[in-house]
């Protein structure tokens, strides 16, 4: 800063932190803008007739209506939308739980033993994270056709209940590194066993971090959209992601505020829960980046 | 109790079950298929053994050349610019100012929402014929762009979607921000140096783990793109956006050829393979992790 | 025969390939405060864990109150454990911190309730018992951490260096806290630290640990008297104790001679075994050093280069004439009359001087101090 020690440049200088912040948020506001303006145009149109639609860039309807939700809530099925809402949060729960069950209990493991080979078995855990799962797609679609699995929900969680997602674990390990031993050891010393040490007191403290993988695992199997394309064949099991690739397929060209009515709704229990819960957004996807 | 390696080893046996069953037992599984002539309606026993056959019927395919040619294209595109964005928005809002809370939000949310068939739906309307987009462009005097009808204007589409999310590693970054020491910059100007200067002999430095960390997670990422592609312009027009992960889909479940299909996913795994080897390799020559700080003062 | 309340029996332990007690034997008895002390690294905390059980050892025995317990679980050794850093449970409140082992044990509530009242009671903490360990101060989260350890009645009570995170005025109020409890409770217990005031005012015993071995056990007072060895004698005494290289110019039954670069002294020793002729460790603590008056005879000579005035005492570093080693640390009344670079003479107390072999050993002990056999070991 040695030029501030000119005179001349005291009179611009004074101004910089206020020059600063105004083009940082004139950024920052037509950043936000551009990003949110796709959702609000969503939303906004799901009220709009479909003429409206196709007439303005406005978000604002003018003259608000619920056709869109009455007329897509019925769907061009036999079914409504409230079946699809239901046959996903089919899937997605118990998909959270097993995930959540079993990525702690691994987890557990491998940040608190000394097991043979750890090294070794950690770098697979990685390996998974890397790993493209559309080289597994073919041989898992075969073996569940083996088991008997197609048109059911099990291929969509099964493999989940066994730690399968690499990420998650590596999340929670990161998380109990970071922990100091001795509370543990106060637990072993009160008389817990290993797995009421996790139960009594790990798990109680690692609360935000079950709490990011829980929410992060609901948001992506929420978006999932291949996997039950591949195995479930019947309309009446569909989740919401293929009944709606399904109703633009079948009206796109006529209802748009019926399609994003529905798409509004789809989003709606991912958006209410990013709101609720946007901390543990920030701190699951920073804990394995800064930490690690 | 806790060098029992005995109940340890209790605790990770989902997972080695888990990954045996569902990741090393598939993984294999799919290079033996690859060298099978295997058909998805036909039993696994009428298959027949091939040879490298189905990886010689690619270099021929005039349709996995231009996969293959698209989907470099979409990551070498996407990924720089998304990590380059990312960057920037976290070095404009690692400010302290109010309100800085509330754009975090906004621009991480469409990451978390972006991967989902709604935001494709609503992405195929506003680059539609008489879409948001050219309804914009129309009030200022464009005509009519037919975004998802013509092959360049379609795979912009689809990067503008994976741009849309840079909210992810903009948070990552951020947080990679948050740490580095105030006082190095205090340190820095008293040394007289520059703003610029010091984004890139100290924010640069000490943010390229974080940088690593989000390089390889895009570039994985990337490559397997399938959801919004396959449902806004479903890899056309011309498979001018048609990555391989919609490929590989098309080839095993919509042509049933499951042997070439798994032949395919081969590739785009040794592709990443090789990309995430390349960078992990390199990882020693340029980044620059804070336990070593003293070894590499002297760069 | 009396059982002892803690034994140690030839106890070793390796970490990956690196012995980290190197065969410790040491026996505790009903009642004793015994105090570990050692400089970071010397093994303390380990032997506190060997004890505990957190750890086994890769070889001896450990009998707790008579039981061999060398591979028990922790919970069933008849110890509890005070931590460094509390290690309280961050999501129970007081009350379920305290009750958690009793709840482990599954006792009945009624039990448990009093139970923990009780500990409560003693150490203050009954209005904090809802209390989350986030709203409390250090030194009501340290009452707990006890409270969570009296209230299993254990057989011997485990402290790893529990003063550590307290500010220097808490730390001296929650010393006296822990001895008024312990001379209360008449419990037996094991107390880890690195700070010598900490061992000197709280131990009936002290053991020494350095690398792994014991050097020397023995009361506070013995060990200040009587240091088996240099390293006990550098490390109890606080400033150190100042060494001089000499040699042995006679021996006598009551003295030996010694020949210092500046002089010639005659150390009065008991039991003093060495030979003429061999190097040694001549060595004087700072509070036995002092500045000759003019027509006084003195010992030695020097200049004073750093005064550390302290208030109630003063510390004067002094360097000898013609001598390159470590300057001399005298300890001096608060109020005494010295300047930088000022020419002094000194005197030693010889009657509380100590003197070392060249492998370490003490040689003899001060008649001083002969006849007052505490009950010190050496090992």
């Amino acid at each position: 800063m040695a030029s501030s020690l000119n005179p001349a440049d005291h009179g611009w200088r004074k101004h910089l932190p206020v020059i600063n912040a105004f083009v940082r948020y004139g950024l920052l506001i037509l950043v936000g803008f551009l990003m949110i303006y796709p959702l609000l145009w969503m939303i906004g149109g799901a009220f709009k007739n479909n003429a409206e639609i196709f007439s303005s860039v406005g978000f604002i309807p003018k003259s608000p209506t619920t056709d869109g939700f009455i007329n897509g809530w019925k769907t061009s099925t036999e079914y409504t939308f409230a079946t699809y809402l239901l046959n996903t949060m089919k899937i997605v729960v118990p998909k959270v739980i097993v995930t959540v069950i079993s990525s702690v209990i691994v987890a557990y493991g491998f940040a608190r033993f000394a097991i043979p080979g750890r090294k070794w078995l950690f770098a697979l855990l990685m390996a998974t994270v890397l790993l493209p799962k559309s080289v597994l797609l073919i041989p898992q679609y075969l073996m569940f056709r083996e088991f008997g699995w197609l048109d059911t929900y099990l291929p969509l969680y099964a493999p989940q209940a066994f730690a399968t997602e690499g990420f998650f674990v590596f999340m929670i390990i990161q998380f109990m590194r970071s922990l100091p031993l001795d509370m543990e050891e106060a637990a072993v010393m009160d008389g817990c066993n290993s797995f009421q040490v996790l139960t009594l007191i790990v798990c109680p403290v690692i609360l935000p971090a079950i709490i990011s993988v829980a929410l992060f695992q609901f948001m992506w199997s929420m978006n999932d959209f291949l996997q039950p394309l591949i195995y479930l064949s019947s309309v009446e099991k569909y989740p919401v992601a293929l009944a709606l690739k399904m109703s633009i397929d079948v009206t796109e060209a006529t209802s748009w505020n019926e399609i994003l009515a529905m798409s509004t709704i789809a989003l709606a229990p991912s958006l209410i829960l990013f709101f609720l819960a946007q901390k543990y957004f920030v701190e699951g996807v920073t804990s394995g980046a800064v930490k690690g | 109790m806790y060098s029992n390696k005995w109940i340890g080893s209790l605790y990770i046996t989902p997972f080695v079950i888990g990954f045996l069953l569902f990741t090393a037992f598939p993984f294999i599984a799919s290079f033996v298929l690859s060298l099978t002539d295997a058909r998805l309606q036909d039993q696994l026993g009428a298959a027949n053994f091939v040879g490298l056959s189905n990886y010689t019927e690619m270099a021929a395919d005039s349709t996995f050349r231009q996969s293959l040619g698209v989907t470099f294209a979409y990551v070498f595109i996407t990924v720089p610019l998304k990590l380059a964005f990312a960057l920037f928005i976290a070095v404009v809002l690692n400010f302290k100012l109010k309100g800085i809370g509330l754009f975090r939000t906004a621009f991480y949310l469409p990451s978390i929402l972006g991967g989902s068939v709604a935001i494709a739906v609503v992405w195929r309307f506003v680059f539609a014929g008489d879409g948001l987009l050219n309804q914009a462009l129309a009030g200022i005097g464009i005509g009519g762009v037919n975004w998802l009808g013509e092959p360049t204007t379609a795979m912009f589409s689809i990067v503008l979607l994976r741009l849309w999310q840079f909210g992810s590693a903009m948070v990552v970054f951020l947080a990679g921000l948050k740490a580095i020491p105030e006082d190095l910059y205090e340190a820095a100007d008293l040394d007289g140096a520059s703003r610029l200067k010091q984004f890139f002999m100290i924010t640069l430095p000490l943010l390229t783990p974080v940088l690593f960390f989000n390089f390889i997670m895009q570039i994985v990422q990337a490559f397997q793109e399938f959801n919004g592609p396959y449902i806004i312009t479903a890899g056309g027009p011309l498979k001018s956006s048609y990555l391989l992960p919609l490929m590989i889909y098309e080839e095993a479940f919509k042509y049933f050829n499951l042997g070439y299909s798994s032949a395919l996913s081969w590739v785009l795994f040794i592709i990443i393979a090789v990309f995430t080897a390349v960078a992990f390799w390199s990882q020693k020559h340029w980044v620059f992790y804070a336990q070593d700080r003293d070894d590499k003062g002297g760069h | 025969m009396s059982v002892d309340s803690v034994r140690l029996t030839d106890v070793r332990k390796t970490f990956n390939g690196h012995e980290v007690i190197k065969g410790v034997s040491l026996e505790v008895k009903k009642g004793e405060l015994v105090v570990f002390v050692g400089p970071s690294g010397c093994g303390k905390s380990t032997l506190l864990r060997l004890i505990a059980g957190l750890e086994t050892p890769t070889s001896g025995q450990i009998d707790i109150a008579g039981r061999d317990v060398t591979y028990a679980h922790p919970s069933k050794r008849g110890v509890a454990m005070v931590f460094q850093s509390y290690a309280l449970y961050p999501h129970m409140t007081v009350f379920d911190n305290i009750a958690f082992a009793l709840k482990i044990q599954g006792l009945p509530k009624a039990e448990i309730e009093h139970k923990v009242n009780a500990a409560a009671e003693t150490l203050q903490l009954t209005h904090l018992l809802k209390r989350r360990p986030k709203a409390l101060s250090g030194g009501q989260r340290q009452r707990v951490a006890i409270g969570r350890a009296i209230v299993r009645e254990p057989d011997v009570f485990l402290f790893d260096e529990p003063l550590s995170n307290l500010d220097a005025a808490l730390r001296g109020q929650m010393r006296v806290e822990i001895a008024r409890l312990h001379t209360k409770l008449n419990a037996t217990s094991v107390y880890v630290t690195h700070d010598q005031v900490e061992a000197m005012t709280l131990a009936d015993k002290i053991v020494v640990l350095n690398a792994g071995r014991i050097e020397q056990v023995g009361s506070p007072l013995d060990l200040y008297r009587k240091p088996a060895n240099l390293f006990v004698a550098g490390f109890i005494g606080s400033p150190r104790m100042n060494t001089i290289k000499a040699r042995v110019r006679e021996v006598s039954p009551d003295a030996v001679g010694l020949d210092l670069p500046q002089t010639l002294l005659s150390v009065p020793r008991v039991g003093a075994q060495v030979a003429a002729g061999a190097n040694v460790t001549f060595g004087v603590r700072p509070e036995n050093l002092q500045l000759a008056a003019a027509d006084e005879e003195a010992h030695l000579s020097g200049y004073v280069i750093l005064i550390e005035r302290l208030g109630g005492e003063t510390f004067a570093y002094v360097t000898l004439k013609d001598s390159e080693g470590e300057p001399l640390i005298m300890k001096l009344d608060g109020e005494a009359a010295l300047y930088n670079h000022q020419e002094v003479r000194l005197k030693i107390d010889l009657n509380r001087a100590h003197l070392f072999a060249e492998d370490g050993q003490a040689i003899g002990v001060s008649p001083d101090f002969s006849d007052k056999t505490d009950e010190s070991v050496h090992v």
